[in-house]
């Protein structure tokens, strides 16, 4: 249930912050990187560290990652699919097994199916998801996000501590 | 502490985007230093639980362990408490080690490879009982995508080892059972169809063939001829001459009647090989019904078979999982592979290796050096030591074999793994001396069979897909029991039960081999022991009557089912072949005949002798 108040807060404090739409579809754009990859992976804590340095909607993150995690477990099978044919591929054996044998790399993982395909499919997304959020978030300010803000749904779901938390990240 | 409730800003002049915000990198430093701290304070116990959870995945069996403590400084693993159940038996321990100390290299950690040195492991225990089931592939059936490799491999050796599943002694129960002969099984019936419409197809072509003859126009001509010469005188040389044309014409035919005897007579020899091969099927119909007879032959060798061969085949069956199970963990070759990936609570994937040349191995284990106890809770517990060197995830790039060896008192063992080509070879072989022996529960019988202590060898190869393995056991101390428990089988107060009984009781001494030899998908087995023959002789007194007896009923089972089918073919092919004489030896008579009464009336016209015809006719 925290959850779920969590990620509504989410959404509206990010729907109506300050950020720009641009800076809220990064947010959800590297944001999806996280939920349809599995998580423990060095390339997600650069996601994260991106999302804290990088001047893009942290909410915004939140919700790509909260939203985008059942999509990841829906489309495994696609990304083992995914992984396998582009790991097992011949043309690409001398750029893996180069990949694999420097230091560091092999500690991303990426030479799990579902971790490569996932991030393939993740980095595939990103630019589309990007345009369609931030077209998408232009549109509902210009129509009804002022009717929500006005609304006492509204009003009860940000009247929270936790929105305070998510202040310290705003755009 | 409550939303913001002001309108959206209005329009403002566009102002320059800040990329970075760097009020937080002190959040994320403050991030990355507890990460450092639970990384420092947790380490060892994220590490125990990775190498349990990886060990329980690759082995099949639970891995646990109390104690982990990495010392990344000294590059130091120790590990106490370690415990390995056994992936076959339910409540027993591969084994447990006491402290195990992996001196690694820290540097290859960076690429994700573990390149352990040197290992010294101490206070090696085996076959320890534990309290709960550790195994986890047997639980498994070893299919589907989510099974792992010792899930898939357990799976397949339990089948592989199924195959040697030899029919107990229903014998010694007095009872044999017939299983029901299924007509369709039996070679003779379709044998006999076959030859019934060879013999249709083959009467079908002598009628051609026989009508292709056309003899009616030459017996019509050749009369007509003979009339004209009956009336015809010396000096009709044009009438003499169509008798001699006649003459040529009967001779010719009479020559195509002979290629038609020889054709019936090689098809008609064909028929009768038919008719060979049709008791040569009733013969091996008479072997599968045999088979169908629930009990072993009262043979030595095959009483041998049936008594212990689900015995003897354990150790193979274990040996061969493990060695399949280094056959995927150490694949020979440097193309890559494909292994299960890690337990989580997504989908797990593949894990692709990419070996390269000249690059480290993803896992090695240069030495290893073992002590161990055997006996442990003996008075006299006996100290044995073994080494292991060249454990390596990729042979190929190691360039050296697996080598594994023990020794101690009464104990030699040595195991070669050398998968450096394309086709692996693993060898192992061991001589144990002076070890209680486990009892076990003889086959099909009441009977409960303690070794005692004994010697116990074992010698293993696996070469590409072909195996040839031994397994002898030779104990002066055997104890035999009645296995109450195992009333079920229903020899229990039997006579045959009783004489198994009293054959085996008064023998000590057990002497046991077990040759295993062959392609390993269909490998044969042979088992004989010191028990055989005074077990055979004696059944063979009291129920050999009864199995001739059982088997001459199979074979009237059998005359029933093929009757039906065979005489009426018989009866066809036989028929053919005489009428097809008969029409042949009509045909030839008449034809001689006529050729008989045109010669007979030229010599009387012309009183010459004819050049070419029997001078006589």
């Amino acid at each position: 249930m925290f959850t779920l108040i969590k990620l509504i807060q989410s959404l509206f404090g990010a729907l109506h912050s300050e950020g720009t739409p641009g800076q809220l579809a990064l947010g959800i754009a590297l944001g999806s990187i996280m939920g349809l990859t599995p998580l423990m992976n060095i390339h997600n804590a650069i996601v994260l560290a991106a999302l804290m340095l990088l001047n893009v909607s942290f909410a915004g993150g939140l919700l790509g990652w909260a939203l985008f995690v059942p999509v990841g477990f829906l489309l495994d099978p696609l990304f083992d699919w995914i992984g396998h044919s582009l790991l097992l591929a011949p043309a690409l054996r001398g750029l893996w097994t180069s990949l694999y044998n420097i230091p560091i790399v092999p500690l991303t993982n990426f030479n799990n199916t579902i971790v490569l395909g996932s991030l393939v499919f993740a980095l595939v997304l990103l630019v589309p998801l990007f345009f369609a959020t931030r077209w998408a978030v232009a549109r509902y300010r210009v129509t009804v996000g002022e009717r929500v803000r006005q609304s006492k749904f509204y009003r009860a779901v940000m009247a929270s501590k936790v929105y305070n938390a998510y202040k310290m990240f705003k755009p | 502490m409550t939303a913001p409730s002001s309108p959206l800003p209005a329009p403002s002049p566009r102002k320059r985007l800040k990329i970075f915000r760097w009020r937080a990198i002190g959040p994320l430093l403050v991030l990355l230093v507890i990460a450092g701290v639970v990384w420092w304070i947790f380490a060892d116990t994220i590490a125990r639980r990775e190498a349990q959870k990886v060990g329980t995945q690759l082995l099949g069996a639970k891995v646990e362990i109390q104690d982990l403590h990495i010392d990344l400084a000294n590059g130091d693993v120790t590990i106490r408490g370690l415990t390995i159940a056994s992936p076959h038996e339910a409540f027993k321990n591969l084994l447990q080690a006491d402290e195990l100390v992996a001196d690694i290299d820290v540097i290859p950690l960076t690429e994700k490879k573990l390149i352990i040195d040197r290992i010294a492991a101490n206070g090696l225990r085996f076959g320890t009982p534990r309290e709960t089931d550790g195994r986890v592939a047997a639980t498994s059936d070893g299919k589907g995508s989510g099974a792992g490799i010792a899930e898939r491999v357990l799976a397949e050796t339990r089948e592989w080892a199924s195959q040697f599943q030899i029919p107990i002694l229903q014998l010694a129960t007095g009872k044999i059972s017939i299983d029901s002969l299924d007509p369709r099984r039996l070679s003779t019936l379709p044998a006999a169809e076959a030859l019934a419409a060879q013999a249709d197809s083959m009467q079908k072509a002598w009628q051609a063939a026989f009508e292709g003859l056309q003899l009616g126009p030459t017996y019509d001509s050749a009369a007509a001829t003979l009339a004209k010469l009956q009336r015809a005188r010396a000096t009709d040389p044009a009438t003499l001459n169509e008798g001699r044309l006649a003459i040529e014409r009967l001779k010719r035919a009479n020559g195509r009647v002979t290629g038609l005897e020889r054709g019936v007579k090689a098809g008609g020899a064909k028929l009768q090989s038919g008719l060979a091969g049709l008791d040569s099927a009733r013969r091996r119909d008479y072997a599968f019904a045999r088979g169908l007879l629930q009990l072993p032959g009262i043979n030595a060798p095959e009483i041998g078979t049936a008594l212990f061969a689900p015995v003897a085949i354990k150790p193979f069956e274990r040996l061969l999982y493990w060695t399949q199970l280094a056959r995927r963990y150490m694949p020979p070759g440097l193309l890559p592979r494909a292994s299960t990936g890690p337990t989580r609570v997504r989908r797990a994937g593949e894990n692709v290796r990419f070996p390269k040349e000249q690059a480290l191995p993803a896992f090695l284990v240069r030495s290893a050096e073992l002590s161990f106890l055997l006996r442990p809770t003996s008075d006299q517990p006996q100290r044995y030591a073994g080494r292991v060197t060249g454990l390596s995830s990729d042979p190929a790039l190691y360039g050296r074999p697996m080598l594994a060896s023990a020794s101690g008192p009464q104990l030699t063992a040595g195991a070669m793994l050398n998968h450096l080509r394309g086709v692996p070879v693993d060898t192992a072989g061991a001589t144990v001396g002076g070890i209680q022996l486990p009892s076990f529960e003889v086959p099909g019988l009441p009977i409960r069979l303690d070794p005692g202590a004994g010697t116990t060898q074992l010698g293993f190869s696996l070469n590409g897909e072909t195996i040839r393995a031994r397994f002898g056991l030779r104990s002066s101390n055997v104890k035999w029991a009645r296995d109450t428990a195992a009333a079920g089988h229903g020899l229990t107060n039997t006579t045959i039960g009783d004489l198994i009984w009293r054959t085996v009781s008064g023998i000590s001494n057990l002497e046991l081999e077990a040759r295993l030899s062959g392609e390993l998908d269909r490998p044969s087995l042979a088992v004989r022991s010191n028990l055989d023959q005074a077990i055979s002789s004696r059944l063979r007194a009291v129920v050999g009557e009864e199995v001739a007896a059982a088997e001459r009923q199979v074979r009237e089972r059998v005359d029933a089912l093929v009757k039906e089918k065979v005489d009426p073919v018989r009866a066809q092919v036989n028929t053919l072949q005489t009428r097809a004489n008969a029409q042949i030896a009509q045909q030839r008579t008449r034809l001689d005949e006529l050729q008989k009464q045109l010669e007979q009336r030229l010599r009387e016209l012309t009183r010459i002798r004819l050049p070419g015809t029997p001078s006589k006719r």
